[in-house]
This record gives structure tokens, sequence and C-alpha cells, in this order.
């Protein structure tokens, strides 16, 4: 009976949806940026035990090493890779308390225009965006670019 | 399991993180401000060595090993089973996750453990 | 005379289109008309069925923000087609789209079952452990005004589902609650009268449950009512967070009652006056 029944277009945005922030919030952006640095952060991880495995090859194998890490290119991958952790650190202390309910202030009645969690937790947001900065220019330069 | 267990368990290792990778980024990349050498004498191998002859060391670098990784797959995981898998292809990536960071914790135990026991000269 | 304040606005309307019967993908179609001041994205439907394109379908109703039918996705946001006025939008040209993570029916048509589904999932209603009060009443179960404000922002979900159309998790995990049904959950297991957080694990504490909201707050943004529903899955992870080590708020079985016979007294107390005509 129902062979000829229409078929729906599946609008679902896929991973579209993750990566595409456009015309929402700032957090959004954040919600990107988490996801993007955790990624990198997770696959450096597994990549620093291996290499630093190489130990196990003997003194020159290490010392060729340290000498390789020691050159411009892998000195700015180092740098992307500190930024990348202040910020998911930064970021995650954000997303620690906001999770767990605070900085969010209480539930109200809603009355336009309506004020969300969203928007009374973006001081703290901001503040923790500025340290996050501050760290990874001042921080950051000092400790790689001496 | 509950997953609230799980993701709980995700935020408590993070004071272990904090603490355990500031130690890590003193020692290897503050060198000069803490221990007063350059950074290139902190990477050397026998000052490597020589670090990794203390117990300290050794039990604190498992423990950063186990909740990095534990933190880091979770979240992995969490981005991977957010797409549309089949039930099948969940249970692969579960197992996959777990056995990846069994795995990996196993190597980088090891690898620590390999650094305890290395004899200076032997 | 007219009292608009200003000349109708030649606007552009790019409005997406599907037949299931003839099409295999959505394509854009263009319209042009002279919008007025204060018309809105659904006013502009209405006219450009009436006068352009007779074939144009989407569903709404009660063109004042209450029934949540009229989702769509409007200059890139989910937005009440009735709510959302065209020359605030600040564009020449606009563009109308089905909600996005839902299934389309045909042009702006979702199909919202889903949403309903997962809805139902979370038992979004009183789970009380006083049977005997609930099959046999003898007043009224009591809330404070606190306790009523504590709940009240989420009571006022309308189901439009925009909050998914908006989910980030919503776009790739089918699976997902979402924000809807996650702030239903919250705001009945937070109700003082309801003892149901328990019964509700099974559906709520899995992957799928409030653990992949990332808090990007776009859910929050797009709710035309104000529910709020990231703030109501925050405060859900921590109740599940309390509950699972053991400090999750004690809930008295039975809730307290107002006796029938001091609910009519309350009646009459603040009865209106008498009528005068």
């Amino acid at each position: 009976m129902n062979s000829n029944k229409p078929t729906a277009y599946n609008n679902r945005l896929g991973i579209k949806g993750w990566v595409y922030a456009g015309r929402y919030t700032f957090e959004r952006y954040l919600y990107l940026g988490h996801r993007v640095s955790g990624l990198g952060l997770i696959a450096y991880m597994v990549l620093h035990i291996i290499e630093t495995a190489n130990r196990m090859r003997g003194v020159e194998a290490w010392q060729g090493l340290m000498a390789l890490f020691a050159s411009w290119p892998f000195k700015i991958i180092e740098y992307l890779l500190f930024a990348m952790a202040v910020f998911h650190a930064m970021n995650g202390v954000r997303l620690l308390v906001t999770e767990l309910g605070f900085f969010l202030g209480k539930p109200r009645e809603p009355v336009y225009p309506y004020s969300t969690s969203i928007k009374r937790h973006r001081p703290l947001t901001f503040v923790i965006m500025g340290l996050a900065a501050m760290i990874i220019i001042l921080g950051g330069s000092s400790l790689f670019f001496p | 399991m509950r997953e609230t267990r799980l993701w709980s368990l995700h935020i408590l290792v993070l004071p272990i993180i904090a603490v355990l990778l500031g130690m890590h980024f003193a020692v290897m990349h503050y060198a000069p401000v803490f221990y007063g050498m350059s950074v290139d004498k902190a990477r050397e191998f026998s000052t490597m060595i020589e670090r990794g002859k203390s117990v300290t060391q050794l039990v604190l670098y498992i423990l950063l090993l186990a909740a990095a990784l534990y933190h880091g797959l979770y979240g992995l995981r969490g981005i991977i089973r957010e797409l549309p898998l089949t039930p099948v292809l969940v249970k692969v990536v579960d197992a996959g996750i777990i056995t990846f960071g069994l795995f990996i914790f196993a190597f980088g135990t090891y690898v620590t453990w390999w650094t305890f026991s290395y004899k200076i000269g032997g | 005379m007219s009292d608009r304040k200003t000349t109708p606005r030649e606007i552009t309307f790019q409005v997406r289109r599907f037949d299931p019967d003839s099409d295999v993908a959505p394509h854009w179609g263009e319209y042009k008309l002279h919008v007025h001041d204060g018309m809105t994205v659904l006013e502009a439907l209405h006219q450009l069925k009436a006068e352009q394109e007779p074939t144009l379908a989407w569903r709404s109703s009660c063109r004042m923000g209450v029934c949540g039918s009229c989702g769509m996705f409007i200059n890139d946001l989910p937005q009440l087609a009735c709510q959302t006025q065209v020359l605030h939008l600040g564009t020449d040209v606009v563009t109308v789209a089905p909600l996005p993570n839902y299934e389309n029916v045909k042009d702006l048509v979702p199909d919202l079952e889903p949403l309903i589904e997962k809805h139902a999932a979370v038992k979004p209603y009183i789970i009380s452990l006083d049977q005997i009060e609930i099959n046999a009443p003898t007043g009224e179960f009591l809330q404070t005004p606190e306790e009523r404000e504590s709940i009240s922002q989420f009571t006022h979900c309308i189901k439009c589902g925009l909050c998914l159309a908006a989910c980030p998790t919503v776009a790739t995990d089918p699976l997902f609650l979402g924000p809807q049904a996650l702030a239903q959950a919250y705001r009945y297991s937070a109700d003082n009268r309801d003892c149901g957080l328990h019964d509700r694990l099974e559906a709520i504490d899995l992957f799928h449950g409030p653990y992949q909201c990332h808090l990007a707050g776009a859910c929050s943004q797009a709710c035309p009512k104000g529910v709020d529903p990231a703030f109501a899955i925050q405060l859900l992870k921590r109740t599940l967070v309390l509950d699972s080590i053991g400090f999750g708020k004690k809930k008295s079985s039975v809730a307290k009652i107002m006796p029938l016979a001091d609910v009519v007294k309350a009646i009459e107390e603040f009865a209106p006056p008498p009528r005068t005509v």
C-alpha cells in the first residue's frame, strides 16, 4: 500500500553542525575551539609517549631527537601546542564550574528580553579568555622564544 | 555503568593533571626558573636518566599518564560516539578506545620503568 | 491613510523548496515582495503563497509565538516565523529554510516526531510515591513561590524544536536526547512534588544524556520563550552527580497537602468581587 510513500529529505547538518558556528554565540566558537584543541592534545600526547620512548634506543638517538626539537619549525609547533593546552585548560575551568551549575545565576521567570545563563556567565568567560590570551602571549613567548 | 560516574571521573582527574602537568612543565620548560639549568641541559640524556631514578618521579609520571589518558580518551570517545554509529560500531569504538588506552598506558609505564631501572655506565 | 511608519521595501526571499514526490534534493526558490514595517516572516510567506507560489508548504497555527509550529531557519538562525519581523533582520535578501537536524517532509515542514519521542522518553510528568493520594486525592499538593520559581522558566517550553535545530550535538547524533527533553527531565526532577529522578535515570543517565551537552549555548540563544535549556541541562548534571555520590536532595515521599476544605476556603477568600452587570 505504502510503496509509493514519499521520502523525506535528511536535513541533519552532520559535522558541519560542529564546525559552523555562524551567527551563534561566542560560546559556540569556544565549544569548537575546545573540541579542536582537545583532539590536537590527545594526538600530541600519544605521539609524545612514542617519541620519548626513543630514549630506549640509546644516547645518540635521544640527543638527535632533542636537537631536532630545538629547531625552529618544531619550536613553532611546540608553541602552538602550548597555546592549545592553555586554551583547553582555561576554557576547561569555565566548563568545569558552569557544567556543575555554578556562575549561571538562578532560575527566574522568563521576562522579555530574556536573560540566559550563557549571557550571565559571560563576564567569567571574558576574564578567563583574557587570562588565557595573556598566558599564551606573555608566558609562551618568553618560554619558547627567549 | 552510569554515565554520570564516567563523566565525574573525567572531572576528578583534572586536579591531578593540573598539578602534575604543571610540574612536568616546570621541569622541562621552566628549568632555568625553577632549577637554574638551561632547557637544553634539562633535556640531556644524562639529566633525564638522573631524574628518572627517583621513585617519586616514577609514581607521579605513571599517575599523570593514567589521569591524562583517561581524560583525553574519554573526550575522544565522546566525539567519536556523537557520530551516527551502528550498535556494532558503538561496541567497536568503546572496546577500541579501552584497548588503545591500556596499550599506551602499558607502553608509557614500561618506558618510565625502563628509565627508573637504567644502569648508568652499564 | 496608512499608519505604517515606513514605505514598503522590496525584499528578496530565498525559500528552500522540496517536494518529496518529485525532488531528490531541495532547491532554492527566489521571490520578491514589498515588505512593510512590522510584517513578520510568516505574514510574508502567506502573501507569497496567495500571490506568487500557491504550492508553498509550511506549518503554522497561532501566529503569536504560543503554539510553536512555525519554527524555521531564517537567515541562518532557528527562529519562529511569526515572531520574526522581516525588516528587523536588516538584510535585503532573507533566506528561509526548514529547521535543520530534522527530516524535511516538504518545503519548510520539518518532521518533529523525534522531538516528541525524546520528550516522552524522559517521563515528563510528576511521579509521586504517594499512590493513595494520587488515586483518591484529599487535597492539593503545596508548592511555595520559591519552589515554583526554581522550575518556572523551564515550564514555558512550547516544544517548537528550535533548540534541537541549533544544537551542534544533535547535528550528528540522532540518539542524543537534546536540549528540550533534558530541560524537561530537570524541570520535573527538580519539582518539589516529584520523586521520579530514579525512574528517569534509565532514560537520561546514558551516553546520549546530559553529558553530550558541551555548553555551546546555541539552544538558549534560539529558545523563543526564555526557557534557557542549556541552564537546565547543567543543573541536571549537578543533580545527577550529587545523586550518584549519595548527596542528592532528599525529598519527602509524601508532598505536603492542603486539605480540600482549605482549598475551598482559599478560593472563596481570593474570589473576584460580585459582577456588577
